[in-house]
């Protein structure tokens, strides 16, 4: 079935563009004789779906093939959802306009805990059975990728199969297996495919094994049911950052979108040893693009988009070795092209300063670093390699380089934190904007503070810690207001009770499975919405479904019990991160195994990867 | 500084695109093209490109101008071929020419293409959910009425608009197809002017026109200067 939408529908809703695709460089195939259809979805609305990179580089990997043709579909905004309800219009991707539920398979990127609902409400409006369990030879295979599969048990149920880790291979074995399986007259139904799936190296099929409580109704064992299930799966990673396919052609929205510009992608990994950081551990080790192929890929990505503007992203771009060489290279390669580059994130140091400096030539938009801690005592726990006076250096010479804003991002509710290490933040916060005084003699500086609520996060040396209560969330907000005195000293925090529902989903079993579809049932969708947010549709839910949030986002583990999340993991091994966790509390430093030693973190060996980093391999 | 002016479409796959995102389209068009664009002085630099006038939301255009200049000259043929093939769907271009200098003894600068428009005409297509002869009837109605005002609300108006003074010549009827198929000529003045979705929901309202509104494809077919297609005028 074709989808096609009326004038008066398209003129009723905001933004139409979001549905009418027909964009630069998007992929139509021929539907008849292309064998496999794969729609690749985001469960977030269209600037945010189509500002994803993991997504733009599969749609070129899959339309690379000739066998398949790939198409996009994202979250309908809830004016177009009331319409497409109304009407019974099923979702439709944004190449051919078919129906989703006749695609041979959706693949949803999932970017964090709170975007569950949407899933469901997408499988929903596609006329696609919810739970796995109930879906039939004509339904597509619904496959989950990206940073939620380290710990996908919270929807296990929903999906069929899930790729864990980096996808570029992966997903083109996965269609390989389809092929055959599609050619030889699909043997055994779904259950055939599965079963050919779940042999390859980082395939999750969650149907394929039974879990197991205890007395106490905890989460207590996972084990395969099948012989082709896996007691363990290991993520996928790319060896050779060089020659696998990256994104030149990416689609070109019509609409601006919440990254209108080119990303670059330099490295990935990042092993700074941060030990809150999810990121930190499941993309390790540190894998670069060398130079040359980097240079070779904005030039394409210039000359397929026509944009001035590219990013260059990583977790830590300043940490790219051969940061400084790139950035003069790209500015010689575009200088009559006007193109402007920008980093995500900034180093505390001046390195970074001079780059952004040169990168940013006269704007001076805010400046953005992460210090996440208030005190040097907790930043040694959590492992972040900063101190004051990295930071008193940095602004310093921020300043005298004209900058007026800085944001500085601080986590609160880390383990071990005490009322010193809040009134710390404030501390911190006003000695930058005194420091604007000492170096410009003036004042007129903008310092604000961003204070986000730790969630604890599976694969990370704190995946054992009981997340704080949202009431205390609460009062250390409400102590961090009180210690500000500083005008100059902007305070913003996050919403507590999001993060203490991410902390119970993040950390879930398949239990949680339930709670997510009562509280789609009751109406939660884009729960990342400030203002779409149903606090109490959520805390309903658990109630009804019988089921105690505090024993999964409170509650702390002890390191002997078996947690829900071990069977789907990115290679560091318990033993590393118990001995990061001890090392926390006793306020130990672990080095970046990058330049430096390897702390033994047992992704290289289990996955026989190596760190690659130009400036490691020249010595 | 080399300008040159074009005469370009906006079809029926960027119809929902507003004016701001047209206007990136066509520069991002201009860098892919690569053509050696003239650029705003300033930290954020942009593609000196100027617009005729704003399309509303969902109307579509066989004639949009755009004038836009350059660093180097090229001849028009290299100019044309170089853009024709950068544009996305739903944007062709149809007419180039450079814009001469204005002589130096006026001492004038190039006129902005916006100050040159003075009159645009559309076609507009409906389904037609009564009889011909009422169509027919409301139609005249309107064309013999000596005022006929509609109320413009935005966000930032609301105020009443006198339409037949921006109306160079009598709205037309045909049949095309199944559609009924209204034909509009409206002035575009320094002190304002009328939108043909406007009449069309006038025409409804207050001189029963039956027509299915909502489903209406409006097409701008001419925008012109002195009597004159825009890009004429250079
Ligand atoms: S095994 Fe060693 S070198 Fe490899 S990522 Fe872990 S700590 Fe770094």
């Amino acid at each position: 079935m074709i989808i096609k939408l009326e004038p008066e529908i398209l003129q009723a809703v905001e933004k139409p563009a979001r549905y009418t695709g027909h964009e630069l460089n998007a992929v139509h195939k021929d539907w008849e004789s292309t064998p496999c259809h794969f729609a690749l979805a985001l469960p977030d609305v269209y600037e945010v779906g189509m500002s994803n990179l993991g997504l733009k580089i599969l749609y070129e990997v899959l339309n690379a093939r000739e066998d398949t043709a790939c198409e996009r579909v994202y979250a309908p905004w809830i004016d177009m959802e009331e319409i497409m309800r109304q009407r019974q219009i099923p979702l439709f991707s944004l190449e051919s306009f078919h129906a989703i539920k006749e695609f041979d398979f959706l693949g949803f990127s999932l970017q964090y805990e709170m975007i569950y609902s949407n899933v469901l409400n997408m499988l929903d409006l596609a006329g696609i059975p919810i739970w796995s369990r109930d879906r039939g030879e004509n339904d597509p295979f619904i496959v989950g990728g990206g940073p939620c599969v380290y710990n996908t048990e919270p929807i296990a149920d929903f999906f069929d199969f899930f790729i864990v880790g980096e996808g570029e291979e992966l997903i083109c074995e996965t269609v390989d297996v389809f092929r055959s399986w599609q050619e030889a007259g699909k043997p055994e139904g779904r259950q055939g495919l599965l079963k050919r799936l779940a042999v390859l190296d980082g395939i999750y099929v969650p149907s394929f094994y039974n879990v197991t409580y205890n007395q106490q109704g905890l989460f207590a064992d996972i084990e395969p049911a099948c012989p082709e299930a896996k007691p363990v799966i290991y993520k996928r990673l790319i060896k050779d950052m060089d020659s696998v396919r990256f994104v030149e052609k990416p689609v070109l929205p019509y609409i601006d979108i919440v990254h209108d510009r080119i990303m670059l992608e330099l490295f990935r990994g990042c092993t700074r040893g941060c030990r809150f950081c999810q990121a930190g551990t499941s993309y390790r080790p540190v894998r670069e693009r060398s130079k040359d192929r980097l240079r070779e890929l904005a030039r394409k990505l210039i000359d397929s988009t026509g944009y001035n503007e590219m990013s260059l992203t990583s977790l830590s771009s300043a940490d790219y070795s051969c940061l400084g060489e790139l950035v003069d290279d790209l500015f010689s390669d575009f200088k009559d092209e006007k193109v402007s580059f920008s980093l995500p994130s900034l180093r505390i140091d001046s390195f970074s300063i001079d780059l952004a400096h040169k990168m940013q030539q006269v704007r001076k938009s805010g400046l953005t670093f992460a210090p996440e801690a208030g005190t040097q005592r907790l930043r040694d726990v959590i492992n972040k390699g900063v101190t004051e006076e990295n930071l008193m250096a940095a602004t310093e010479a921020a300043f005298r380089q004209g900058w007026k804003q800085v944001k500085l991002y601080f986590m609160m509710g880390l383990p071990t934190e005490t009322d010193e290490d809040i009134v710390g933040i404030a501390k911190l916060a006003e000695k930058v904007a005194r420091k604007y005084k000492e170096v410009t003699g003036r004042w007129g500086v903008t310092v604000t503070i961003s204070v986000s609520c730790f969630v604890p996060k599976p694969h990370t040396p704190f995946q054992w810690y009981g997340q704080l209560p949202e009431a205390e969330f609460h009062r250390r907000q409400r102590l961090l207001k009180d210690s500000i005195t500083e005008r100059a000293v902007k305070f913003n925090y996050h919403d507590a009770r999001v993060s203490v529902l991410e902390g119970a989903i993040a950390r879930g079993d398949r239990k949680i499975a339930q709670v997510i579809y009562q509280a789609w049932k009751d109406g939660a969708k884009f729960d990342g919405w400030n203002d779409l947010f149903k606090n109490d549709v959520w805390h309903e839910a658990f109630a009804k479904c019988g089921i105690d949030l505090h024993l999964y986002n409170e509650r702390a583990r002890e390191p002997e019990e078996k947690l829900p999340w071990e069977h789907t993991t990115p290679g560091v091994s318990k033993e590393f991160l118990l001995r990061e966790y001890d090392k926390a509390i006793k306020e130990q430093l672990t080095e970046d195994c990058r330049r430096g030693k390897c702390s033994a973190c047992g992704v290289c060996p289990s996955l026989k990867a190596k760190v690659v980093d130009w400036r490691r391999e020249n010595v | 500084m080399y300008k040159y002016r074009a005469e370009i479409t906006k079809g029926e796959e960027i119809r929902y695109i507003s004016h701001l995102d047209y206007a990136g389209v066509m520069e991002r068009a201009i860098r892919r093209a690569k053509l050696p664009a003239a650029y705003s002085e300033g930290f954020n630099p942009h593609i000196k490109i100027a617009f005729a006038s704003a399309l509303s939301l969902g109307v579509i255009s066989d004639a949009e101008y755009m004038d836009f200049e350059m660093t180097k000259p090229l001849c028009q043929p290299e100019v044309f071929d170089r853009l024709s093939k950068a544009l996305p769907p739903g944007v062709k271009l149809l007419r180039l020419k450079e814009v001469p200098e204005p002589k130096p003894c006026k001492g004038k600068k190039h006129k902005a293409l916006m100050a040159e428009v003075q009159e645009a005409e559309y076609e507009l297509y409906v389904p037609l959910t009564g009889y011909w002869q009422e169509a027919v009837q409301a139609v005249e109605a309107y064309n013999k009425a000596p005022e006929a005002m509609v109320h413009r609300v935005t966000p930032k108006t609301n105020k009443m608009i006198e339409t037949k003074q921006y109306m160079l010549k009598p709205v037309k009827l045909s049949m095309a197809g199944d559609l009924l198929k209204l034909y509009m000529d409206i002035a575009i003045t320094q002190s304002g002017s009328v939108k043909p979705g406007e009449i069309l929901k006038l025409l409804q309202a207050e001189y029963n026109l039956p027509v299915d509104e909502p489903k209406v494809l409006i097409k701008r077919i001419s925008m012109k200067g002195q009597g004159r297609a825009l890009i004429d005028l250079v």
